[in-house]
């Protein structure tokens, strides 16, 4: 798959803060690339360096063929983290004029907002003001501004982030729907669900440092399954079948446990079940639970991507 | 179309579309003929003061007259200034003086008497001298007296060894005007008789006070190269105004782009602007819209102010016309606004990218306010005095050349000077436009706290 974004060794540095460290990956065209982390690991600096708002300390930053994002903003749509649209402009006109910026005609602009607003339920407020739209409204009016000129990458910084479930379903579909059309998704989170479900790949990165880059599967291999037991039983028991790495104890009432068996990596969880059916163990519950994302990013990391990571040193710019 | 022209359509319409701005356009005109009127029409709403005079024993003979007679030379030159104030009106105007109505009785009791002596009222003229009296006179001047009976003053009259003294009571202890008129009145008395007792004719001396010297103003800077006229001291006027005007549209101007770059940045739009244009598209955008806010300012106040001026005094209007176009006054005037306005504009823009509050923005727009009031302390010297050396050295420094300029452009200040400070001007402004580029960079992406330091320390780092 060719590639429409490129970063290669990509250092930033605020004064002495050093944000983002040696980060290379691939984005490729058409595909949809969850870029994951918690708050404070270098996503939003990372975002700013690949459209040119900030320059890289080193490094390369390739994007649609430009070495500049400046170059090819027209080809690029682009949510920020915070979002905002002018207040007393109606969503029509504030897609129109986003849109005009990125070289359509406002005429096709408007034309193209009540379309889009209409697919996306919202038709009935394309004459509002936009202090007047909910906070959910709002934010799938800014994402239509993003798309709006129908760019070919398409970066959207923490695009879930005060969605409610409902809305959030509805944007899934919206990105699914935009690489369907053939655009490049680049989207940053630290909601892990979100990127399990959308995401042909997804790069994690933890401190400024990328921890992992590959599909959502290999990212989940990385991480060990485990069974989780419950009865009777002691944990020696459990350490003692066949492909268990090791036993951890999650509860224990009345002489009655719940056991984590780690599975080491390769070992098949029905045949470690039935070992300890065959050998007699008091098992009244079993569970085989596959590793989430979540759990991979845990164990890649060894940080938690719901914990804030930023660091804002005195006298820098907030470096996110 | 272009970024910059999109921007500038959409500051333009953001603003201009709305009541509030219409408001406020009118609001300085408005305020501007209410700052003149209301004076007027609070002097002129004055109620005459009903006075008592009362002469305390034999010694005092002949003072209460002379108050009456100060009373009537009072009218008297109340009605001259006015008949002056009329006859240069018209020589201004071109037009007679034909006020009516309202206007004539405002103007009518403007220069009418502020008191008028009226009967003692026989208790007090009968009481003797002491605590009783004085409380028979407290009781006329409060309301323990019918309105129609209570009087504004009461002055006892007397001798001293010095000359003639009075003991003013009044109904109200901050009004000094009838304690200004009865000094005046007893000075004119003591003068006549000093003059008297030395042997002076007293027609003599009435003739000699009465006296008022005719005075005729030559300068061959003068239109007609001789007699200073109306028409003469216009330019400084309009040099003045300029300098005014410029002074408020700038700065309007430039707060109106501080608060819009604010609320872009408070409610994060300017991240997505600046993933859409350059800093320098965005900034030149929002310059050129506000400008145009500015122009439509403009020309609404000199629409305002022409049609006004036309109708009320078509003579002055013509006069004006001809010292702004022909006399190329016009021309320095949109210079200097056009350099005034991009100097301001971009740094109140700059400091607009670091604030997310009018607080925030007060930390940097404090000592710029102070700075930009200097301009307005020295423009009123400028007038009268435009080659003091504090005045000429000031218009040099560009902050202030294009407010100082303007009220020094009358007195024909030598073209070198002239050039030379336009050319620092802009130059400057060019210089301002560079260095608030950079700042607007980077205090768009910036969540750092607003200070001086930092604000310098942005300029270094020009975003990166």
């Amino acid at each position: 798959m060719t590639a429409a974004l490129t970063l290669q060794d990509v250092n930033k540095r605020y004064g002495g803060f050093h944000a983002v460290r040696d980060l290379s990956f691939e984005v490729g065209k058409g595909s949809i690339c969850g870029f994951l982390g918690p708050n404070g690991a270098g996503k939003t600096s990372t975002i700013r360096m690949i459209l040119g708002l900030q320059p890289a300390t080193s490094g390369r930053i390739e994007i649609l063929g430009a070495d500049d994002g400046r170059r090819v903003r027209n080809r690029i749509g682009f949510l920020p983290e915070e979002r905002g649209l002018y207040k007393k402009m109606t969503p029509v006109d504030a897609i129109a004029f986003f849109g005009a910026l990125k070289g359509l005609p406002l005429g096709e602009g408007r034309r193209r907002a009540r379309e889009m607003l209409e697919q996306q339920g919202l038709g009935g407020a394309s004459r509002k003001k936009m202090k007047e739209l909910s906070k959910g409204m709002a934010q799938k009016v800014q994402l239509i501004a993003a798309v709006v000129h129908r760019p070919e990458f398409v970066i959207l910084d923490e695009p879930f982030s005060g969605l409610d479930p409902v809305n959030q379903q509805g944007l899934e579909q919206m990105i699914r729907g935009l690489a369907a059309d053939g655009a490049t998704v680049l989207f940053s989170t630290h909601v892990m669900q979100h990127a399990e479900r959308l995401c042909d790949k997804v790069v994690l990165l933890a401190r400024g440092r990328k921890a992992f880059e590959g599909t959502v599967d290999e990212a989940k291999a990385t991480s060990r399954r485990f069974l989780e037991l419950e009865g009777v039983i002691e944990a020696g028991q459990v350490a003692a079948l066949p492909g268990v790495s090791n036993v951890e104890i999650a509860a224990e009432n009345d002489g009655v446990r719940v056991l984590k068996a780690h599975l080491a990596p390769g070992a098949r969880g029905q045949e470690t079940l039935k070992a300890a059916f065959l050998g007699g163990l008091d098992v009244r519950r079993f569970d085989l639970r596959e590793p989430s994302l979540h759990d991979a990013f845990i164990d890649l990391t060894g940080d938690n991507p719901d914990q804030d990571q930023s660091v804002k040193p005195a006298g820098q710019e907030a470096a996110r | 179309m272009n970024r910059t022209l999109l921007i500038a359509r959409r500051e333009y319409a953001a603003y201009a579309k709305t009541v509030g701005f219409w408001l406020s356009l009118l609001a300085f005109p408005l305020f501007a003929v209410l700052g003149g009127a209301v004076p007027i029409l609070i002097k002129s709403s004055e109620p005459v003061r009903a006075v008592a005079v009362i002469e305390e024993g034999p010694q005092a003979n002949g003072l209460a007259a002379a108050i009456q007679d100060a009373l009537s030379r009072d009218a008297e030159r109340q009605q001259e200034r006015e008949r002056m104030a009329n006859e240069a009106a018209e020589k201004a105007t071109g037009m007679p003086v034909n006020s009516s109505g309202a206007a004539k009785g405002a103007f009518a009791r403007l220069a009418g008497p502020r008191l008028r002596i009226v009967g003692t009222p026989p208790e007090i003229a009968a009481a003797p001298p002491g605590e009783a009296r004085d409380e028979i006179v407290r009781r006329y001047l409060t309301d323990e007296t019918p309105k129609a009976d209570r009087l504004d003053a009461v002055v006892f009259l007397t001798r001293d060894a010095q000359g003639p003294a009075a003991r003013v009571w009044t109904a109200r202890a901050t009004d000094d005007t009838v304690e200004d008129f009865v000094r005046d009145a007893l000075r004119s008395a003591n003068r006549k008789a000093v003059f008297e007792g030395a042997g002076i004719d007293p027609v003599v001396v009435e003739n000699a006070e009465k006296f008022r010297p005719t005075i005729s103003v030559f300068s061959p800077k003068s239109v007609s190269g001789g007699e200073v006229s109306f028409r003469d001291k216009l330019p400084t006027l309009i040099g003045m105004a300029g300098g005014f005007l410029l002074w408020s549209l700038i700065i309007t101007g430039a707060s109106i782009l501080l608060n819009s770059v604010m609320e872009e940045k408070s409610n994060k739009i300017l991240e997505v602007l600046l993933s859409s244009a350059s800093p320098t598209e965005i900034l030149a955008g929002k310059v050129l819209g506000v400008a145009l806010l500015t122009i439509t300012v403009l020309l609404g106040w000199g629409g305002i102010g022409a049609v006004g001026l036309v109708a009320a005094a078509p003579e002055t209007a013509g006069m004006i016309g001809d010292i702004l176009l022909t006399g190329g006054m016009l021309g320095w005037f949109v210079a200097f606004m056009v350099g005034g306005y991009l100097m301001y504009a971009v740094l109140f823009a700059a400091v607009g990218a670091f604030c997310e509050t009018p607080r925030d923005a007060q930390t940097l727009m404090g000592p710029i306010m102070l700075v930009l009031v200097i301009p307005i302390m020295t423009m009123s010297m400028a007038m009268t005095t435009p080659d003091a050396p504090v005045v000429k050295i000031l218009s040099w420094v560009p902050f202030f050349t294009p407010f100082l300029m303007m009220a020094r452009l009358p007195s024909d200040p030598p073209m070198i000077e002239l050039l030379g400070a336009m050319a620092g001007m802009f130059a400057f402004a060019l210089f301002m436009v560079w260095l608030s580029g950079r700042a607007f960079r980077a205090g768009a992406l910036s969540d750092v706290k607003l200070s001086w330091k930092s604000f310098a320390g942005a300029i270094r780092g020009g975003g990166n």
